[in-house]
């Protein structure tokens, strides 16, 4: 550990070299940090929202603060944290898991961070503005969002930050491929990287092929609002429709790009936790791909019910999705079949994230059914799937890479009985949260109201589900907690502390600039066990 | 089970047929999670012996790949049929009502008959005769709406510049609620409306002087 702690540099940690730096790892951090930050004021509007639904006629705020609550909400969540999150986590761990010094292009990389930063703090100025931000959905759905309706600077706010999100999530994707095509070490084949690695190129492609629809729609929405067009207004032959598509032909590829990076996750914590090897790593990757191929033939299964697109063909595309999330499902549980599994803390949320985002898969392959969805559609029960796959599924397999990478990161663990806790208060308040939300929705409640009858068990219903979102902030509460008491805690941890496979383990906690002196020798797609089990090499 | 309308019924069958299909997959699932969870459990200390490092099994990832895919075949089977059914048009409705949304309320507008207006605290009502085929042409003259009757399992998007039609088959007399189900603005909570289904007799006498 010698020569690597002479790699160390003096300790740099004063501002100026943040804001200048082009190093990966400090840019993950900055980037899992800020998406960490817009994740706990997007969890405060959630709040807001559910202390509003606690009871039918609520007065908790009005319908023009709702709108914007549901509306700042689903766009932090989707576009500033749980794709960021999975887009910093890369950062800092690729270059680690394929053995390279740093990205390929970093100072492209620190441009994509700061447009991401400021995009997000773009939309959210629309709330200082004098009729507040933009109200109308993370979907933004045109005609609502033309300058006739939403008058607002809060909307054109909102269409620029996301805007520059999106580019700045074009370019970090090109970082990704580059990175992993050109600058893998002598040994790391393409079949010998991580899954994690594997799922960020799967992801890269689908961001390659989703954004700039979402780019486009945004652009014409702009030109429409100021620069006198009519794309999607029908008054002078414009469609609404065209909105939708080019709206959803990014917006179903990026629940995979929200997706794929956990599947990711997941597929490196189980194994480690189980003492085993991946089990069907090939089959993963072929399965990674082929979610990300589908998945840019179902967008139009969020349009069943406008009655303007082909419903039978989006249905069964939407379908055959399911056959290669099984298959990542089966390999997941092969890894831990006859393993020796330790609930550790990020075993755990894995746990809960396979049990949630069965769940919301499930569901899934219901709604995208049309006859289902006829009924299932802009109602709480689609409220239900979603947050499924992406707080059950998604927010825990967050929590997972937090407490398995923090170590890696700052060079101590995070308290695992304080992560224990973290992990029963979310499970626990999250399935009180959401359960009942399919329910509420089969009785008819709309998503995206302010206010409800007190009609079947409606009243009952969003009661249990808002103390269920109290419970939630408890969890989060005792992670923040859990931040404050490790970041007093001195003991190092070294490089390995659990026993993991991938290369990141192989250099020091928290890794030095350029990554390592030296590596391992590569031979399969877990050397750092290969060297900690001389014996059971494969070439040995 | 007993549903409101012919096409609720398709709609229904379909539910159920995801619903017990879905909850058998998940306890299958689930449960195989817990077990190898529970099961292989660590009771020893980390210096133990590894357990086996096998990595792969062919002929097992085979099988649940075809599985699944031929079980998504047959569930599109019967989604399609189910949604031909509910989709199918007949060529003479008897009763043919204009729908049309706007901010913040609907227009029912009857062919050859009244027009239906209301307000948030009197919501409109669309009366439909029992037993008869009625067809719903729907549109909207601002942004879009989503015309959503929950007791049908039905909806359909009202989007302007665009006219969609389907028709409803009502197989039973009663009183349901519908509402908005897109959001198009601040009081898209309160844009709701009443669905009246009544007897071939009262709905001929109700089209005639319908302010009762």
């Amino acid at each position: 550990m010698s020569a690597q702690a002479a790699l160390q540099p003096a300790a740099r940690a004063d501002l100026l070299s943040w804001l200048t730096t082009t190093d990966h790892k400090r840019i993950g951090i900055l980037y899992l940090t800020t998406s960490l930050v817009y994740f706990g004021v997007a969890g405060l509007l959630a709040v807001a929202i559910r202390t509003q639904l606690s009871r039918p006629a609520n007065t908790f705020v009005n319908a023009h603060t709702y709108a914007q609550l549901f509306t700042l909400h689903g766009t932090a969540m989707i576009f500033l944290f749980v794709a960021p999150f999975a887009l910093g986590l890369a950062n800092f761990l690729l270059p680690l898991q394929i053995g390279a010094p740093d990205m390929a292009f970093p100072r492209l990389n620190a441009t994509s961070y700061w447009l991401f930063l400021f995009g997000g703090l773009i939309v959210f100025s629309g709330s200082a503005t004098s009729e507040g931000a933009a109200a109308n959905g993370w979907t933004s759905y045109a005609p609502l969002s033309e300058i006739k309706i939403s008058t607002g600077l809060g909307e054109d706010l909102w269409i620029v930050g996301v805007f520059l999100v999106s580019v700045a999530t074009i370019l970090t994707a090109i970082n990704f491929v580059t990175t992993v095509f050109v600058y893998r070490a002598p040994g790391m084949t393409m079949w010998r990287i991580p899954i994690f690695t594997w799922e960020m190129v799967a992801t890269s492609l689908l961001i390659f092929m989703a954004f700039p629809a979402l780019a486009a729609d945004l652009l014409l929405l702009f030109v429409d609002r100021h620069l006198g067009g009519h794309a999607f207004d029908p008054a002078y032959g414009g469609s609404p429709i065209l909105y939708q598509h080019l709206f959803w032909f990014f917006g179903h590829p990026e629940v995979y790009v929200m997706i794929l990076p956990y599947f990711g996750v997941i597929s490196e914590i189980i194994p480690v936790f189980s003492r085993k090897p991946i089990f069907g790593y090939t089959g993963l990757v072929l399965a990674a791909f082929a979610i990300a191929g589908l998945s840019m033939g179902v967008w139009a299964h969020h349009m069943f019910t406008t009655g303007a697109v082909d419903d039978p063909f989006f249905s069964f595309m939407s379908f055959l999705i399911a056959v290669p999330t099984g298959v990542k499902f089966f390999n997941w549980i092969g890894t831990m079949w006859r393993g020796s599994i330790s609930f550790a803390t990020p075993m755990l949320f894995s746990l809960g994230f396979l049990l949630n985002f069965l769940l919301g898969g499930i569901t899934g392959v219901m709604v995208a059914s049309p006859p289902i969805d006829f009924q299932a559609h802009q109602s709480y029960f689609i409220v239900a799937h979603m947050h499924y796959v992406l707080g059950g599924g998604s927010l825990f397999a967050i929590f997972a890479a937090l407490f398995f990478w923090w170590p890696k990161m700052f060079g101590r663990k995070l308290n695992e009985r304080l992560g224990k806790l973290c992990f029963w208060l979310l499970f626990i308040g999250f399935n009180i949260t959401f359960l009942p939300m399919h329910v509420m929705g089969l009785e008819g409640m709309p998503r995206r109201v302010f206010t409800y009858p007190d009609t079947g068990h409606l009243a009952l219903l969003n009661a249990i589900a808002t103390s269920g979102s109290y419970v939630m902030v408890a969890g989060v509460l005792v992670f923040a907690w859990n931040v404050v008491v490790s970041a007093f805690d001195r003991e190092p941890v070294g490089p390995d502390p659990w026993h993991a496979n991938s290369l990141e383990w192989a250099t020091s906690s928290p890794p030095p600039e350029y990554n390592f002196d030296r590596l391992p020798p590569i031979r399969s797609e877990r050397p750092v066990f290969d060297a900690r089990h001389p014996e059971l090499r494969p070439d040995a | 089970m007993a549903t409101a309308t012919a096409q609720a019924s398709l709609l229904a069958a379909n539910w159920m047929l995801f619903a017990y299909v879905g909850l058998a997959v998940a306890l299958v699932v689930w449960g195989l999670i817990l077990f190898a969870a529970l099961r292989w459990r660590r009771r020893e200390s980390s210096s133990a012996p590894l357990p086996p490092q096998f990595r792969n099994n062919f002929a097992l990832e085979i099988g649940w790949t075809v599985l699944p895919l031929a079980l998504v075949c047959v569930l599109f089977v019967y989604t399609y049929r189910a949604e031909a059914g509910v989709e199918a048009l007949v060529p003479d409705p008897s009763v043919t009502v204009a729908v049309n949304g706007y901010r913040w309320g609907w227009t029912f507008s009857y062919r050859d008959g009244p027009t239906v207006h209301g307000s948030f605290a009197n919501p409109p009502e669309l009366v439909l005769p029992r037993g008869e085929t009625s067809r719903i042409v729907l549109t909207s003259s601002d942004v879009n709406h989503s015309f959503w009757i929950p007791a049908f399992l039905f909806k359909r998007d009202a989007i302007p510049g665009r006219v969609t039609a389907f028709d409803i088959d009502p197989t039973t007399t009663g009183s349901y609620t519908g509402h908005c189900a897109e959001f198009c603005g601040y009081d898209h909570a309160l844009m709701g409306f009443r669905v009246k289904v009544v007897t071939p007799g009262e709905f001929g006498r109700w089209l005639k002087s319908p302010a009762t």
